[in-house]
This record gives C-alpha cells, structure tokens and sequence, in this order.
C-alpha cells in the first residue's frame, strides 16, 4: 500500500490538473499537509525547490568561517556581506518564478485567501498595505533585502499552512507581493506578485 | 474546601492591593529627574530571581540613554541580574556601528557590571543578532534559560511557524518551574491605538500558554506600557517604550487595561519568589508609574492555570 501511494496521489493529480486550487477550508488553524491531494504535489515541489536553494547555500556557507555564538558585530557584519557576494555570484542566473512557480503562487494565493477572510483580510491589508516600513525594498531576485526596512510580522496561523520552509528561508510580505528572503544574508530568493487578494 | 475559600480571599486581597497601588497616578515629586532619589517599591531579598524588562529600545538616540541612566542608578538599589528585551533591539540599519551606537555604548555601565541581556527578535531585527555575544541568544532565534525556580522562553513572534510551535510544545510539556515566563514582541494583547491585540499570533500561542501553565507573558511593539487584566488566568505586560514613546496611543477606556502609561518612556523591574511576583515600573524621569504584586497562579489537574480574581 506504502508503494502504491504515490502513484495513487499522481492519479489524482492527474484528474484534478487543469483545475484551481481546491483547499479544504477549515475556520481554524490548518496545517498543509490537510491539502488535497493536487495541492500536496505543488506543495511538495515547491518545497524540494526552496530546499534546493537551501542546500546551495549551506554548501556556499560551509565554506566560510563559522559564525560564533558569541559574535562581534564586526563578525556579524563581515560574515553576511561575504556570505551575500558568494550566494549572489553562485545565483547569477537565478530569475523570478524560478521557485514560485506559476502553480505554487496559485496554490499559495489560495491559501492566503481561505486564511483570510472578512475583517481578517481588512486588517491584514491595513497592516501589510498602510502601516509596513518596507517601501524600498527591491523586488529583485538575488538583491539584499534592506536592513533599514521592517520585517513584517507573518501571520502566525499563516504560517501554520502555507507549504512549509526549511530554516534558513522566510516568507515575507512586501506590499501585496510575498518574498521568499534568505534569513541570514537577507538577499531576495524569489518572490510572487498579488500574493494579498 | 474551606482551605480553598481562605486561599481565593487571599490572593484577591493580594492583587486588590496591587491594583490599588498601581492605579493612582504617577507621584510627580518635585525631586523627580536624572539625579533625583530613587525609591524601590520591592522586597529586595537576596536568593528572590531579580531582573529589569524592557523594549523596543535601539534607536541610539539621547532618550534612550537617559533612561538607561536611571536603569544604572535603579540598579544600584536594586541589583537585578539580567534584562530581557523584548525586541526591536536595532532599528534602521545592522553596521557594527549600530551595535555600538543602540545597545553597546548605551548600556555599557550595566554590560561592565556583568548584567546579562537575553533578546527577542522584533520586526525591525536581523535574525543574524542571534549570534551577537552580548544577546546571550546561543545562536537561537527562540531560546529557553533558568533562572532559579523560573524557566524564560525567549520566542521569535516575527516568525512563529510551524517548527517554533514543535519546539515551543516539547521543551514546555516537561518543564516543571515554579514559573514559566514567555517573552517576545508581538502582544497577544494590547489597547494600542496603533497596532492593537495580535490575534492570529494569540490563536496559536495561548492555548499552549493555558495548557502549560505559563504564568507571566512579557511583551513591547507597541511604544508603551500596559498592564492587561488577566487573560485565561495569566498576566500580560506590554514593555515597549525603552527607546520611542509613541505618546498618549492606548485606547482610553479599553476593557483590556488593568493599568497603563504612555506619556514617557519606561522599563519594568521584577522579583519573583516561589509564591510571588513584585513589579515596578519606572519612567524616564525616574518616577514609579506602576507597581505591584502578584500570586503565582494556581495549577488544577491538566495543568492549566486558574483564572486570577
């Protein structure tokens, strides 16, 4: 049955391809893997994609100077300007939707949407539209994401369904687009546009 | 079941008390200031868990250092041993000319007494301060640390996903502290005009509170102080007007407001024993603009704590 399951979930991938994005509304906080079986798949890629990058630059990071616990700011400093120019350099070609796919902004979108809904959305709006101190950051692949800018809030129950990242990589809003931002060199690995209905 | 009547009249002439004293207005004494006198309203005993709260304190400007002046002089009185921060320990940008400039060069009398800082991350912080060595963040964007008999978890709010929730769950199921003290930079609760109650953050996080028994939720973001009523039986500060003010923003006649203070900036001081929890907040000009005591809750069968009076 074990063996079966995957050719199972691309069977049912298969039946609902083509359609939107079919989440399983629930008013309460919803983990992603209580996903349709279509959506599971977009997630999953999405997620192989996102750790992709990450090994890319565990690999990049391994190469350099640990960083103490007991840094200086000097080291702190240091350690993330070198770290950006070697992530930079490795990810020259990289480009927008490389990571989010059209499939997975679509999923994602969904996703936020369903979390959102009525006063919720009228708040999140508020606060990621109106209130955010983060006018200047670049929408570009493989820019810095500026340390003068906020880091906004994410949402906690968002968080708890949209497809899950490894460590080193955060999901941010900017406006009504979502980032995906390295947590340490701060550089912009992607991003998807109206990810905010 | 006497024994229970006895011990509810008695904690709510504890905290009737507490009430009383920090709902009168701060005392304008005509000595108030940087070199004024300095009253410590706590018991001060020796072997009692001593510690300063404050923040939202990085901006690097002048009134940040004056209060970290009277922060100096309160500890002279009153030797707290470490400080928390309840982020956005850095605003603008993260050069090591702002380490210097918004936390070192301000708080280097404390730092040379060996007064230890733990932080949590806000929305203006880099999470690479997890490594800076005076944060005393082990290299953790969430963190947990023992003092005594109370156990602190430092949690990242900018970001609770998924693994911090797992962690937060595993490490507080087997804790078995007197007291268990959150403290992060988003407020569950909050009569801010500004940014208000985070409720989706308070979703998540306070059933884990109430079924864990957390007892005191530290918190800042908002440029103030409150003091919130007693939510699901745990107490709820707001601490962050250690670097900006935002000035009169908390909601008058908000029901949430068990006291507040939002004309100057401030930080608290703390005592726990194993029964209690002392409270004092001081402002910028020195004055105590709250003050208090409060009983550890209660803890019944699942752990959960009991509603205070």
């Amino acid at each position: 049955m074990r063996n079966s399951l995957p050719a199972i979930l691309a069977i049912l991938a298969l039946g609902v391809a083509g359609q939107g994005s079919n989440l399983n509304s629930n008013p309460q906080t919803q983990v992603a893997n209580s996903l349709s079986a279509h959506d599971r798949l977009i997630a999953d890629a999405f997620e192989k994609r996102v750790k992709e990058y990450a090994k890319l630059r565990e690999d990049l990071e391994a190469q350099m100077p640990k960083l103490s616990k007991e840094a200086k700011p000097e080291e702190i400093e240091l350690h993330k300007k070198q770290f950006q120019e070697r992530v930079r350099a490795a990810r020259a070609t990289a480009k927008h939707t490389d990571i989010f796919t059209a499939d997975a902004a679509t999923l994602i979108r969904a996703i936020i949407k369903d979390e959102f809904k009525g006063q919720d959305r009228v708040e999140l709006r508020d606060t990621v539209l109106r209130e955010a101190d983060t006018k200047a950051v670049p929408l570009r692949v493989n820019y810095p994401y500026p340390e003068s800018e906020e880091l906004l809030e994410m949402p906690a129950t968002l968080l708890q369904r949209l497809p899950q990242l490894p460590k080193q990589v955060r999901y941010r809003f900017v406006g009504r687009n979502l980032l995906l931002v390295d947590r340490e060199n701060g550089l912009i690995v992607d991003y998807m546009t109206n990810a905010i209905p | 079941m006497k024994r229970l009547v006895t011990i509810a009249f008695a904690l709510i002439f504890i905290v009737s008390n507490a009430n009383a004293q920090s709902t009168s207005p701060p005392q304008k004494k005509a000595d108030s200031g940087p070199g004024a006198p300095i009253t410590v309203s706590l018991p001060n005993k020796e072997g009692d868990v001593r510690f300063m709260v404050v923040g939202d304190t990085g901006t690097g400007a002048e009134k940040q250092y004056e209060l970290a002046k009277i922060m100096l002089r309160y500890r002279q009185a009153f030797p707290y041993e470490f400080v928390l921060m309840m982020g956005d320990n850095m605003y603008g940008t993260e050069k090591a000319s702002d380490y210097r400039l918004k936390f070192e060069d301000v708080y280097r009398p404390l730092l040379d007494q060996k007064v230890k800082f733990y932080a949590a991350l806000g929305n203006h912080d880099e999470s690479n301060q997890r490594f800076y060595e005076f944060f005393n963040m082990e290299g953790q964007e969430y963190y947990r640390f023992k003092k005594g008999n109370v156990s602190f978890y430092a949690l990242n709010s900018n970001y609770m996903d998924v693994k911090q929730v797992k962690w937060l769950k595993e490490k507080i199921a087997t804790d078995t502290a007197n007291w268990k003290i959150a403290f992060f930079h988003h407020p569950p609760y909050s009569s801010g005009a500004k940014h208000g109650s985070d409720t989706k953050l308070r979703e998540v996080l306070e059933p884990i509170f109430v079924k864990h028994g957390v007892n005191v939720v530290f918190t800042g973001h908002e440029h103030f102080y409150e003091r919130i009523k007693p939510q699901q039986g745990i107490y709820y500060f707001i601490s962050g007007a250690g670097g900006k003010l935002r000035d009169g923003n908390v909601k008058k006649g908000s029901p949430l407001t068990e006291k507040a203070y939002d004309s100057d900036m401030s930080f608290m001081l703390i005592e726990i024993n194993d029964q209690q929890m002392h409270f004092q907040v001081i402002s910028r000009t020195g004055e105590t603009v709250d003050s208090g005591v409060l009983p550890r809750q209660a803890k019944n069968g699942n752990n959960r704590v009991s509603s205070a009076p």
